[in-house]
């Protein structure tokens, strides 16, 4: 600015008179400092500089009046700047730099399908007090509500088999692995559409002194490698399913403590004599509670050699996101009819289960078809 | 394309409309001249002349007066109140005439006003500069209250405003008049009214908010956002009539609902909401329906304006409350 005019001093005051000044010419000044006493017809105001510079000119003397608007003081200087808009006159209004990036505006809500559960808050926070997950519960209500009575229905189907049995002896609550299992199958029934088919193999090929395990878990590469679908994991909440790259074989070992099912990473890519050293590794782990529980995790597929004891076919259970699992029975020797003659042949029953939600009938079979295959060294 | 400010955007459609548009004309206190005291009418005068932009004496209730007999007799005028605080002398003529022309006449004569004011606090302004009485519009039948919140529905919103048939309450938010820019083409194309706009997509938490608390909720939103929390934001927009399927359908998805304005809490536009969730969306609820807002006081002056206004930790607090529950 280099010509600074008299603003108005208070509301619509059409002139002022000057009491006094505080500068002269060639002072230099800041801005907010003092310039000019005036006079106004209500008050004795201070006028202060709207900037920094140097006083080139006043415009009139003490006792003079001002016409608000008009001249008051000049500043040196070339350029006139003129004072910048405060956009308002009471107040002042927040500026930035601000550029607004709204992304993408939706108007009105954006298109999406929801399958949201109904529930009125009580019986959430019923469903809540009884652990019962809602999303599991179907819902007998109107609209498709899920009402109290769903809730406790579902909830006394989960809890039939723990509470209120009267035991006749000695109670023992299950603590670890005892008890990590029986969650595990109880979710594992609640969850899992289960399939199981069973057939036999042929191995009298196979010598006494050969390692029966690692060749099931041969067959069994072979047979993921026929269908991948069985390696796989599926989340039954979001309906999405993962084939897996590497197979990661869960053994599942008995002991005395209960259930234990470490981890043979990577089988793919190991040899007979590295997977016999890992499960033997296993063992002695195992036994001795030293196994790390990075070694329990991660498992794609399951195999149950129960038949190291005794058993023939069974229904083995899946632990999910797993979708499969292969259990063995007891070898044994039986007639069996090959080209016209009666042999005596050692065969090895297999049972498969595989999770119906994700992994097709025909799926299962050819898996099961090729694993056989490779354990007849056919393949 | 030029960035511009909300007030800025005000001016852009005024200015669209009034070209389009010769029935349109505005007037109010000082938005001739001077251009309004926020600028919102800069030039007008200059390009459309005096017959189309009218300097008003200190009368609220005779510029709505006059507004109804300019619209019966066919113009569309678009006045001003200079602060919302000033707009209660008008009252009488909004709720007895304004709103009720079309009933009253059997649908002979309607009355296409836009009323525009700036609304709510925070900008350091003496008492009446500060007010967020929007319920009371909303709560006249007859009226549609629409509050924008960026430059670009600023716009969008104004213009549908004056080619609506019915009359408009158009509540400007103050502080965000010069806060940000954006980009805004002249384009001339009306956003619908009657429908809230959801700026965020998100899966946990509904914040449903209008005007200048858009901007605090969405800062909000990026605090949440660093835990883990996804928001949906929905700016309501248009408070009157209130498009409560919108709401619903994202309260349908996320469970939990924070409702967030400036104005007093009792009997303010959140109650409504947080009614309308409870009839109708209630089986979709995993916690109660919040409601963050201003106080039931009169609004402070300037030093206490930040005490007054709702924040975004104020939000994330009533977050993390309704994530507690399920």
């Amino acid at each position: 600015m280099k010509i600074f005019d008299l603003p108005d001093l208070g509301e619509g005051l059409a002139e002022a008179e000057i009491h006094e000044w505080h500068v002269k010419v060639g002072d230099t000044v800041k801005v907010d400092q003092p310039l000019v006493t005036m006079e106004t017809a209500k008050a004795v105001v201070e006028v202060p500089s709207p900037q920094a510079g140097k006083i080139k000119k006043l415009y009139g003397n003490k006792g003079e009046i001002i016409k608000t608007h008009s001249p008051l003081v000049e500043f040196e200087g070339e350029h006139d700047s003129p004072q910048k808009d405060k956009g308002t006159v009471v107040g002042n209004l927040e500026e930035s730099t601000t550029v607004l990036d709204e992304g993408d505006m939706i108007i009105g809500a954006p298109k999406q399908a929801t399958l949201a559960v109904k529930a009125m808050p009580a019986v959430r926070a019923l469903a809540k007090q009884l652990n019962v997950d809602l999303s599991l519960v179907s819902p007998s209500g109107p609209q498709g509500q899920i009402t109290a009575e769903d809730v406790k229905k579902h909830a006394s189907l989960q809890t039939n088999h723990s509470t209120k049995t009267k035991m006749p002896g000695q109670v023992e609550a299950l603590h670890g692995v005892r008890r990590a299992m029986a969650m595990a199958m109880t979710h594992s029934h609640q969850e899992v559409v289960p399939v199981t088919i069973i057939d036999d193999a042929d191995i009298t090929h196979i010598t006494a002194n050969s390692d029966i395990t690692v060749s099931l878990i041969q067959a069994m590469i072979a047979g993921i490698k026929a269908e991948p679908a069985l390696n796989a994991w599926y989340d039954g909440k979001t309906l999405e399913r993962c084939l897996m790259k590497d197979i990661n074989l869960g053994l599942a070992m008995d002991t005395e403590e209960g259930l234990f099912v470490p981890v043979l990473k990577n089988v793919e890519q190991k040899n007979p004599e590295e997977l016999r050293n890992q499960i033997n590794e296993f063992k002695k782990t195992v036994k001795a509670r030293t196994v790390a529980p990075s070694e329990l995790q991660g498992a794609t597929i399951t195999l149950s050699n129960f038949g190291m004891i005794a058993g023939r076919y069974a229904t083995p259970i899946i632990v999910p996101p797993m979708v499969a699992i292969l259990g063995c029975g007891r070898l044994r020797e039986e007639p069996r009819v090959i080209n016209g003659k009666i042999e005596v042949r050692k065969i090895i029953p297999l049972s498969l289960t595989f999770d119906h939600r994700s992994v097709t009938g025909g799926e299962a079979t050819r898996f099961l078809g090729a694993l056989i295959k490779k354990l007849e060294n056919k393949a | 394309m030029a960035e511009i400010t909300l007030v800025e955007a005000i001016a852009q459609a005024l200015a669209y409309e009034m070209r389009k548009d010769e029935t349109v004309v505005v007037l109010g206190e000082d938005i001739a001249k001077n251009g309004g005291v926020f600028r919102a009418t800069v030039g007008l005068l200059d390009e459309f002349g005096p017959e189309r932009v009218r300097d008003t004496p200190l009368a609220e209730s005779m510029i709505a007066g006059l507004a109804v007999g300019m619209a019966v007799e066919g113009l569309k005028p678009v006045a001003e109140f200079q602060f919302m605080g000033f707009i209660y002398p008008a009252m009488d003529q909004i709720i007895n005439h304004v709103s009720r022309l079309r009933n009253r006449t059997r649908g002979r004569l309607s009355c296409p006003v836009v009323f525009r004011t700036p609304h709510g606090c925070g900008i350091h302004a003496p008492e009446h500069h500060s007010e967020s009485t929007e319920a009371l519009f909303a709560h006249i039948p007859g009226l549609r209250v629409v509050m924008p919140s960026s430059p670009l529905r600023a716009y969008g919103l104004l213009l549908a405003s004056i080619r609506s048939p019915d009359p408009v309450i158009f509540l400007e938010p103050t502080r965000l008049y010069r806060w940000a820019k954006q980009e805004v083409p002249n384009d001339g194309k009306a956003l619908p009214l009657d429908t809230c706009f959801t700026l965020r997509v998100g899966t946990d938490v509904t914040l449903v908010t209008w005007g200048a608390m858009v901007k605090e909720t969405l800062a909000a939103t990026e605090l949440l956002a660093r835990e883990g929390i996804s928001a949906e934001v929905i700016d309501v927009a248009t408070l009157k009539p209130l498009d409560i399927d919108t709401i619903l359908a994202s309260v349908e998805k996320t469970g939990r609902c924070v409702i967030i304005h400036e104005a007093a809490k009792s009997g303010g536009i959140g109650a409504e909401i947080s009614a309308q969730i409870a009839e109708r969306g209630m089986m979709f609820l995993q916690a109660p329906v919040q409601r963050i807002t201003g106080y039931d006081t009169v609004v402070p002056y300037g030093r206490l304006e930040k005490y007054y206004l709702p924040n975004e930790h104020q939000i994330v607090n009533a977050v993390h409350q309704a994530m507690e529950y399920a």
